[in-house]
């Protein structure tokens, strides 16, 4: 070959090299699993838990490893996401099938393994705790040959030490061995799901940050428990979060809540939340900008004609709600928006703006820069957390705050209401929203300063609900609501179907008109014929509080 | 025919046995009744009832024994087939996710009578409530329906405010027996 065809073969192999690697880069390599929804203790749980915790040190330093869920686990979004990854991310996933092959890939992330004990669901618990300070996976007995095969070492067993101890016993342990190495800023409850079956999807997340993990009960009938908990609150610093959830059937939602709330900490769920671990480590896409579907400007005034004005809400975080569900876009529709997973899961908040049809409005809440119940903050960390959540809804795009405080409620009927000092703090501190709404059950706080209304709940839909008994529901409060405009604001329990409230408004009686909330709060400041309540100390609270 | 005092003292005491024998409770309807919630309209904020209803004279009370979760709730209300009963603690079933509630310091008004003889005690209460636009009042008309033979209740209850009634299904709840 001459010289000059070396230099035109040189040349174009350069530029093949250089194009392949430009390809390369544009594209992350990641890798991909398929859960099922086993997570029987005594059936897939195992499998999954030493591949959450897998998963948290494999994403340590780069995101690696994301896990779809089934069509019906509660959180419905695995795999629009993982969708949304490939696409506007440029992530080439590989499917990995088994955790032998998760092994031979990752298995250099982890320095050894942490076994726990099947008959004590607690130390699953302390055993992530170790996970994450001591880089370890975490394997019940059965597993342990297929970790020492991919020559992982014990660095822990806990099988037998924490036979026949209570939890706060065993947490109590933990404690001792293990709190001062954890992160300050946030622990991970990781409660929901007791005894034969357990969802700790989210563990993978407390693992790759260092996390104390437990499930220590707010339930005064535990007092160790409690007395615990109240331990490790005092020792975090300002602004905590609480990753995970309450444990079913040792405490309540409230309580847990109610107790982290009076510390000014934030409350991050579920316990079953997947991959944070994974979508932390993303940002908005290049370019993208929140703008949210704003149906009246900041600004406007309004005037409520003689109508009944309905509005729809959905919170509990709309990755586990109807927004995957048909139906969506027939009718104006708020959704809450999980505002720290601007921090957590950009993706998923760029997912959900860019999937919205033009009848879905985004609301901040709940209650602040995470869910909280405000009557129970102390007031002096209140201006800090709520300057927090004024940033996230500038973000956002978002000027409507939801404010939920079920701290003396039972489930989602009673007492649901703020007191005026809440109120009133809720008006100093957020200056700039257009207006406010409140419960989550129905509730009865309601106020007008300015142009900025409060208003609460006036009915919630059970989706157990038979749709004819929603219709004579809200037909009833039409009727004895009879001043003219009347202001019926509806929640949405998450698995609503939005088809079937289409079918709910058609038989409503009188001059109905549905709008999106931000308008519904604008027509709310023009015309008031509500009354101005707040949390009546004579009313009954189903917890009294700490 | 002359209008005697003998023929007067008989008419008086037919009339008072006939006011006695609409006034007194048929004692089918005394006892404890469990809900049927499969047949009944949904309850809302509520998972079960069971009403224990006993009577003296002209007096039906009726205790509203209420489950959610594991909150028990009970509550009795008071009615009398010979005059109007006012209360100021007065029970409705509610759905309790719509935003309607007993007025505080509300006065509840109830009228009973049997009809359809002695198988129904029919009540009308007037109860104030309050919604987000303040106090109005809701009149409830309930109709409680003996089954045949004692067994069954039907409870049907009508509000003002709302275009179908609520049913409710009963059973008796029989006592065992220790042999």
């Amino acid at each position: 070959m001459n010289l000059s065809k070396r230099l035109i073969a040189l040349v174009a192999i350069c530029a093949f090299t250089l194009g392949s690697s430009a390809f390369a880069a544009k594209g992350r390599d990641a890798w991909v699993m398929n859960f099922d929804g086993d997570w029987n203790v005594a059936g897939g749980l195992p499998e999954k838990a030493m591949l959450v915790s897998l998963q948290g040190l494999t994403n340590r330093d780069a995101p690696k490893l994301y896990i779809v869920h089934p069509p019906d686990f509660q959180w419905e979004i695995t795999e629009p996401l993982y969708d949304f990854y490939e696409r506007k991310h440029d992530v080439d996933f590989t499917a990995v099938e088994t955790a032998d092959e998760a092994f031979s890939l990752f298995k250099k992330h982890a320095k050894g393994y942490v076994v726990w004990d099947k008959t004590v669901g607690a130390s699953l618990n302390v055993a992530f705790t170790i996970a994450g300070l001591q880089d370890a996976v975490v394997v019940s007995e059965e597993l342990i040959p297929l970790v020492k095969k991919h020559g992982l070492k014990q660095i822990d067993d806990l099988r037998g030490r924490y036979t026949g101890k209570t939890d706060a016993e065993i947490y109590q342990d933990s404690y001792d061995r293990y709190w001062d190495q954890c992160i300050n800023d946030a622990v991970m409850l990781m409660g929901g799901h007791r005894g034969r079956t357990m969802q700790p999807a989210m563990a993978d997340w407390g693992i790759q940050r260092k996390m104390f993990i437990h499930d220590l009960s707010a339930n005064p009938i535990h007092p160790e428990e409690l007395a615990l908990t109240k331990r490790l609150y005092e020792q975090m610093d300002p602004g905590s979060t609480i990753f995970g959830w309450h444990p079913y059937g040792k405490d309540t939602e409230e309580q847990a809540t109610t107790l982290l709330s009076g510390y000014g900490f934030k409350m991050e769920g579920l316990h079953n939340l997947p991959n944070l671990s994974f979508n932390s480590q993303f940002t908005f896409t290049e370019g993208f900008k929140f703008t949210n579907n704003h149906t009246v400007d900041r600004d406007a005034k309004l005037e409520a004609e003689d109508k009944i004005y309905i509005s729809f809400v959905q919170s509990d975080s709309i990755g586990i709600g109807v927004w995957t569900k048909p139906g969506r876009g027939k009718l104006p529709f708020g959704w809450q928006v999980t505002m720290n997973w601007s921090k957590y899961s950009p993706a998923a908040l760029e997912y959900f703006h860019e999937s919205a049809t033009p009848n879905d409005y985004f609301i901040g809440g709940l209650s602040g820069p995470g869910y909280m119940y405000p009557n129970h903050i102390p007031a002096d960390r209140f201006p800090l957390l709520m300057a927090e959540a004024n940033e996230l809804m500038t973000l956002l795009d978002e000027r409507v705050m939801e404010i939920m405080d079920n701290s003396a409620a039972d489930g989602n009927v009673g007492n649901t209401d703020l007191t005026k000092e809440t109120v009133d703090r809720y008006y100093e501190n957020f200056p700039d929203v257009i207006g406010f709404i409140n419960g989550y059950g129905p509730a009865r706080t309601r106020d007008l300063r300015d142009t900025r209304p409060m208003i609460s709940y006036d009915y919630y839909i059970d989706p157990k609900r038979p749709r004819d008994g929603v219709t004579d529901d809200l037909n009833e409060l039409i009727s004895l609501n009879a001043k003219r405009p009347y202001f019926l604001l509806v929640h949405v329990r998450e698995s609503n179907d939005v088809n079937s409230l289409v079918e709910v408004t058609k038989n409503l009686n009188g001059p109905v008109e549905i709008v999106a909330v931000d308008k519904f709060l604008k027509l709310a400041a023009s015309n008031k014929t509500y009354t101005t309540r707040y949390q009546d100390p004579d009313e009954p609270k189903h917890f009294e509080g700490y | 025919m002359k209008n005697t005092p003998f023929k007067r003292m008989i008419m008086v005491g037919l009339a008072v046995l006939a006011l006695g024998a609409t006034a007194s409770a048929n004692p089918e309807i005394i006892g404890e009744w469990q809900l049927d919630v499969d047949r009944s309209s949904a309850l809302d904020g509520w998972q079960d009832m069971r009403l224990v209803i006993s009577s003296k004279d002209t007096q039906v009370d009726i205790r509203h024994e209420m489950r959610w979760r594991a909150t028990r709730y009970r509550a009795t209300n008071t009615v009398d087939t010979t005059k109007s009963v006012a209360s100021d603690s007065f029970f409705r079933v509610e759905q309790r996710h719509m935003a309607v509630y007993p007025t505080k310091g509300g006065v509840t008004h109830t009228t009973a009578e049997w009809i359809d003889e002695n198988r129904t005690l029919r009540t009308e209460t007037h109860t104030p409530v309050e919604v987000s636009q303040g106090n109005v009042n809701m009149r409830i008309t309930s109709e409680y329906r003996i089954g045949e033979g004692g067994k069954t209740l039907t409870v049907i209850e009508l509000h003002s405010s709302r275009s179908r009634p609520l049913v409710y299904f009963f059973r008796k709840i029989e006592e065992e027996v220790s042999l």
